[in-house]
């Protein structure tokens, strides 16, 4: 158990080092070379060009054969220093400990959302499969799945805020985080994100707990005579809980963080990927390689996190 | 003739001999094209001429000399109703994108004088600037039968681009899925065939290419290499096959120990026969639907990198439209709601096909 998780960290350490490889490897063979950006942008707000060539040249050091950069590349990454971000005038480190939160808010409360919600839909539709509330829901499951979300956002501002007028088309960042009037203005951006999530659980638990529900366990939990509560809530649905949970942390890097990212775009919220489509478009890229390698970073610690809590979750899983 | 047959059975058959006959054909005519004369057909061309013929060889032709299981495997798909309407949605769909824009206008034709105007059956209030009274008025505008889903903000009609869209997004769709499976598929029976270190170093790999977010990855690269659309193809392909190589391997290793597998082995069948004869055509299945499932991600992905605009500028696609709409909601609703629509269909019938198909290939599944 011990030598698995230090095997476990140890591998998650091997993955992160490829991880920062891949995008060193990315920004070199990029036809414009980052140089040729910082002096674009740089150039556009009127500096002397051959001053900053001076700039870049001793800040990135492009002359350097290349291993020595990527030697640098790597050690400043490990010391925190993520570079400047030139169309916001701060350090990348102080701009993100800005903005993450807002991400992180929006985050939370569409997975509180949505897996309240997925988990009690999915538990009624399997415990009553074939019923007519099974066939509802397993349809309008589908049509989540199936939702572009940042189409639902738009037409959720259309009807709520454009026609009915009940919240505000943009995200109003003076209020304070964590407050009620805050979370009146995430109504929208939640729905948005939280609508494809939550159909995703649905169908997730559904067919995990009708897995359950044919095993023997349960058989013989009802010849016993318990009550069908009792074996509903604590035979089947233990059990079904372990792949939903390994499906939740995995949905995070492959559908929330893209999801997260339209839907600030959408609504205006200062989270990390607004932050990173505004980089985008003013060619300050040392946002938009640090924005990447965070959400691969978050990934990989809840990959971490999730293997490691299986090992107590589940004692039927052995590590050797 | 019998000479044509011995060549044939070398190959490994009458289809991979037409199949590499092809390639040849395309590989001369490439050539041709680079050294000798300037443009004999467009560059795209080689790209569709090759698909059609992949198709044709590998999907056409065993449908047809398997007619037997072709319709056993029918008659379990069409009785997923959702999945048979899905298909003749997308069949639908196809149809209009390949010969649509022959009868639509042109999607690029900025026409002020009828901007904003609704579609079919609905009427906007318009301010009018008139420059003889020096006033705006306001005047109620019907939707006209020349432009039945309405213009958007530079009177371009909505119709024409929507068709265009379709062409943008199916070809993303599935010539990304195409790239995205092929290398899945080949690293993934690889993998598994080889075992070993090989194996080991390819699914770290792929370890580190599933670590990071798929959108955040694509809008990096998209921003690194610049956005044109054959460049957004092969980054959705590039960077989407990590569940294909996957699924692939899993399905590889347990064939791998499999009789039929052992016994080609030991009748002394070399790497590449058991590979191409034996492991890639029971794999099939489970790649045809994970490639099904696979086209809604990758379409939904084009459009969202076109709407946050780092989609291809000079191409008209549903996510750009969609940005534009967005702007405009205030004053004319028609431009975010159809492309929407459109989109969130087409994502849907793939759904329900992929669900149908995977039924329909699933020996245990009661249908």
């Amino acid at each position: 158990m011990r030598a698995y998780i230090i095997r476990r960290l140890i591998y998650a350490a091997i993955i992160a080092w490829g991880v920062v490889t891949a995008t060193f490897i990315l920004l070199q063979l990029s036809p414009n070379s980052p140089a040729d950006r910082y002096l674009a942008s740089m150039s556009a707000r009127g500096s002397d060009p051959a001053q900053v060539i001076a700039a870049i040249e001793s800040r990135y050091g492009v002359n350097r054969p290349i291993l020595v950069q990527y030697g640098e590349y790597m050690t400043n990454l490990v010391r925190g220093d993520w570079g400047w971000s030139l169309s916001t005038s701060m350090p990348v480190m102080e701009l993100i400990k800005k903005h993450w939160i807002y991400s992180f808010q929006l985050i939370l409360l569409s997975s509180i959302f949505a897996a309240i919600l997925g988990i009690a839909i999915g538990v009624y539709s399997a415990i009553r499969q074939y019923s007519k509330i099974d066939y509802i829901a397993t349809f309008f499951s589908f049509i989540g799945v199936s939702l572009p979300n940042f189409w639902l956002g738009i037409m959720l501002i259309l009807v709520f805020s454009v026609q009915l007028g009940w919240f505000k088309t943009y995200y109003d960042t003076s209020l304070p985080i964590f407050s009620l009037a805050n979370l009146k203005a995430l109504v929208l951006p939640v729905i948005t994100l939280g609508t494809g999530m939550m159909a995703g659980y649905t169908r997730y638990v559904r067919s995990s707990v009708l897995d359950n529900l044919r095993k023997d366990f349960v058989r013989t939990a009802r010849a016993k005579g318990l009550p069908e509560r009792r074996v509903i809530g604590k035979h089947v649905l233990r059990n079904a809980m372990l792949p939903i949970f390994t499906i939740l942390m995995f949905d995070l890097g492959s559908i929330v963080f893209g999801g997260a990212y339209l839907t600030e775009v959408i609504f205006g919220i200062p989270g990390l990927g607004r932050i990173s489509f505004n980089a985008v478009f003013a060619n300050d890229y040392p946002v938009v390689i640090t924005i990447t390698l965070i959400g691969a970073l978050v990934v990989l610690i809840t990959n971490l996190v999730t293997d490691i809590a299986y090992t107590w979750l589940d004692p039927r899983v052995r590590y050797e | 003739m019998k000479r044509l047959e011995k060549t044939a059975h070398r190959v490994g058959g009458l289809r991979n001999l037409a199949f590499f006959t092809t390639l040849a054909v395309l590989g001369v005519l490439g050539l041709l094209d680079l050294y000798v004369v300037d443009s004999l057909i467009p560059p795209s061309s080689y790209v569709y001429i090759f698909l059609i013929a992949t198709g044709i060889c590998y999907g056409v032709y065993p449908l047809w000399s398997a007619r037997r299981l072709t319709t056993y495997y029918w008659r379990r798909t069409s009785k997923h109703r959702l999945a048979l309407a899905g298909l003749v949605f997308i069949g639908l769909l196809v149809l209009i994108a390949i010969i649509g824009p022959f009868f639509t206008q042109d999607p690029t034709r900025v026409d002020f004088k009828e901007k904003n105007l609704p579609p079919v059956g609905f009427t906007v209030q318009q301010s009018i600037f008139d420059m003889s009274t020096g006033k705006f008025t306001t005047r109620e505008i019907p939707g006209t039968l020349s432009h039945p889903l309405g213009t958007d903000d530079k009177g371009r009609d909505m119709l024409a681009m929507l068709v265009s869209g379709a062409r943008v997004s199916l070809q993303v769709g599935f010539l990304a899925t195409l790239v995205a499976v092929l290398i899945g598929a080949v690293l993934g029976v690889s993998s598994a065939y080889a075992g070993g270190w090989i194996d080991n170093v390819l699914m770290r790999f792929t370890d580190i290419m599933m670590t990071f977010p798929f959108f955040l990855l694509l809008v990096f690269i998209v921003f690194l290499f610049g956005p044109s659309l054959s460049f957004i193809i092969l980054a959705i392909g590039l960077t989407g096959w990590t569940g294909v190589a996957r699924l692939v391997r899993s399905e590889a290793l347990s064939l791998r120990t499999r009789d039929f597998i052992v016994a080609a082995k030991g009748l002394g069948a070399s790497s590449t026969r058991i590979i191409f004869r034996h492991l890639i055509p029971n794999v099939m299945s489970p790649i045809i639907v994970i490639a099904t499932l696979s086209i809604p991600g990758v379409i939904l992905a084009e459009a969202a990198l076109s709407f946050i605009g780092l989609g291809d500028p000079s191409s008209t696609s549903w996510g750009i439209i969609l940005n534009a709409g967005q702007s405009s909601l205030d004053t004319a609703w028609w431009i975010a709601v159809e492309p929407g629509v459109i989109l969130f269909l087409t994502v849907l019938a793939f759904n329900f096909l992929g669900d149908g198909l995977r039924d329909a290939f699933d020996p245990r599944s009661q249908l």
